[in-house]
């Protein structure tokens, strides 16, 4: 149990209402075209992601992955010929160690190693992690993915209360 | 002889004892042996007694030693020579009687014990200086022993026992490390049968650590071995973590964990949709495999407005305007709504049940469900389709938030269409 001053949540209830309220702020809520309504969804959906990757900040390599490629995105929309893929190779390893890593799934757990790349694919930054750190880093994730869907939540219902 | 005994371990007294009697006389004159000399070991050109040829084998790897390099007058080396070799062989023919007089049973004992005070003997001639003949002739002379009980393979075999004593891996036997345990070996008298063991099977002179019962102690599998056993552990930490974990096949617990992976993921998104319009929104969602987007209009006000003359009719606009269709009825009357759910063939579900079945079907890209249940509480509408074969995988959901969504209530109509 973390101190509730500092702990995860709290962090990610600051940063992500503060969003929420910029959002709300720059686009007004009543706008009904559906690219409009689609846009607004789109960056609550990654102002909810980048709080909480910003809430954990770099301890963790998904983090890390999640916070790079926000950065590389932020820079490409600016007009720099950064893209998503350059930035995120500086973050993994060189491709001769991911091989061996793949390989090294192969050889040792069989028919699991398509599990293993599908939760590669679904956790940020997975694909340059062996299957000890992967397990790892999915303990974490999951755990900071039920926070960020217990707050929300919350505040849903919060605005659905308070109609 | 004093000196001697003081060095060695004083447990091992019987055979040090019997040395030093028939010794004693023998060896004052090697006490006053000038220091430069007494290392000159004999050459091969010496006697070829059988003797001499083990002395020589265990000498030649002793030589190894930083000796002073004097040579001293060639006289009392010879003397040295000849008196060290009667000696050596005195030694020899004491620890032999000793060693059979020992007796079947007290063997590896006293076995190892002669070993040991061997090689305590050459650790301490590997630390003294050149001005000790004494204890160096005794620890030639238990050389010798050695050699004659076990063969060739002893000296290496003595080796492996304090591989065995400390469990490492390669282990010099003339390093100050297999003096501590040697000295270890000694007190701790228990690990007798491993020392036996590793004694009745020499090796090669590498240094080799003695495998347990039913483990390979091969780098390569040991490092399998902590890998294994920390990816276990993450398993089962990730087991705690997710519902549904009573599953025992690491390949279904991992199906499992990615599953809820994209479950959790599914539901931020569509809670990050409901908060567009913030109060009653009627909002769709993001299909999962597809990325297409279900656009809509969100209501902000008290009730949900009809929107049907604000889209162009689409597939996705078709459903929305169900939706919308749906909300208002709900308010109205529940089972109006119902049926006007049933003409569409639609149908309601709650959300935690379609959001598992959205999962189910996701994975399976199979999606026959067709079921009603009019109860309140968030629902879901689910369209049932005929076969549905792989080329349609991506499944749209939408949902439909309500502020009872965690209460149990209708108001403002919470349900989520999805269709396969």
């Amino acid at each position: 149990v973390k101190n509730p001053s500092s702990s995860l949540k709290s962090r990610f209830i600051t940063r992500f209402l503060g969003a929420l309220t910029k959002t709300n702020a720059e686009d007004p809520i009543s706008s009904p075209s559906p690219t409009r309504i689609f846009q607004r969804y789109r960056r609550i959906k990654v102002a909810s992601n980048k709080s909480m990757a910003y809430s954990v900040r770099s301890r963790r390599i998904w983090s890390r992955a999640l916070l790079s490629r926000f950065r590389s995105r932020r820079s490409a929309f600016s007009g720099r010929r950064s893209s998503v893929k350059t930035t995120n190779c500086t973050t993994s390893p060189p491709p001769a160690l991911i091989k061996v890593t793949i390989d090294e799934n192969k050889t040792a757990k069989g028919g699991l190693d398509m599990q293993t790349d599908e939760l590669r694919e679904l956790v940020p930054g997975g694909e340059a992690m062996d299957v000890c750190n992967l397990l790892d880093e999915t303990a974490h994730y999951i755990k900071c993915l039920t926070t960020q869907v217990q707050v929300m939540r919350k505040i849903v219902d919060f605005y659905h209360h308070s109609k | 002889m004093q000196a001697m005994n003081s060095l060695l371990n004083p447990t091992q007294q019987i055979p040090l004892q019997d040395l030093q009697i028939n010794g004693n006389s023998h060896h004052h004159q090697q006490i006053h042996v000038p220091s430069s000399s007494q290392f000159q070991y004999p050459t091969p050109t010496s006697t070829t007694h059988h003797d001499d040829s083990f002395l020589e084998q265990i000498l030649s790897s002793t030589t190894s030693f930083p000796w002073s390099d004097e040579t001293g007058p060639p006289n009392p080396e010879d003397n040295n020579n000849a008196g060290f070799n009667y000696d050596e062989m005195v030694l020899a023919s004491k620890l032999r009687q000793h060693q059979i007089n020992g007796g079947a049973a007290g063997n590896p004992f006293s076995t190892m014990k002669m070993m040991l005070m061997m090689q305590q003997q050459q650790q301490q001639q590997q630390m003294m200086l050149a001005g000790r003949p004494t204890v160096a002739s005794a620890a030639a002379g238990g050389g010798i022993t050695t050699n004659h009980q076990g063969g060739e393979g002893s000296m290496q075999a003595l080796y492996n026992v304090f591989g065995d004593g400390s469990l490492h891996g390669t282990m010099q036997a003339k390093s100050f490390v297999g003096a501590n345990s040697a000295t270890e070996m000694t007190q701790s008298q228990g690990s007798g049968p491993t020392a036996g063991e590793a004694v009745t099977a020499p090796e090669k002179p590498k240094q080799r650590v003695r495998a347990r019962r039913g483990q390979a102690t091969d780098p390569h599998s040991i490092a399998e071995r902590l890998r294994r056993v920390r990816i276990a552990e993450r398993m089962k930490a990730l087991q705690e973590l997710v519902p549904n974990a009573n599953k025992t096949d690491k390949a279904s617990m991992l199906d499992e964990i990615i599953d809820y992976v994209k479950f959790l993921q599914l539901q931020v998104k569509v809670l990050s949709m409901s908060r567009l319009g913030g109060a009653a929104a009627v909002a769709p969602l993001v299909s999962e495999g597809g990325g297409d987007c279900i656009q809509t209009s969100a209501n902000g006000g008290p009730h949900p407005r009809n929107s049907n003359g604000d889209q162009t009719p689409s597939a996705n606009d078709r459903l929305t305007m169900t939706e919308h269709q749906v909300a208002k009825l709900m308010e109205e009357d529940m089972g109006s709504a119902m049926q006007y759910l049933q003409e569409k063939g639609l149908c309601l579900m709650p959300i935690s049940l379609a959001t598992a079945i959205s999962t189910a079907t996701s994975r399976s890209r199979n999606s026959m469900i067709n079921h009603e249940n009019p109860t309140n509480g968030s629902h879901l509408l689910i369209q049932s389709s005929g076969g549905d074969g792989p080329s349609s995988p991506s499944m749209s959901v939408l949902t439909v938030q309500s502020a009872t969504m965690g209460n149990g209530g209708l108001e403002g109509g919470a349900a989520s269409v999805s269709k396969p």
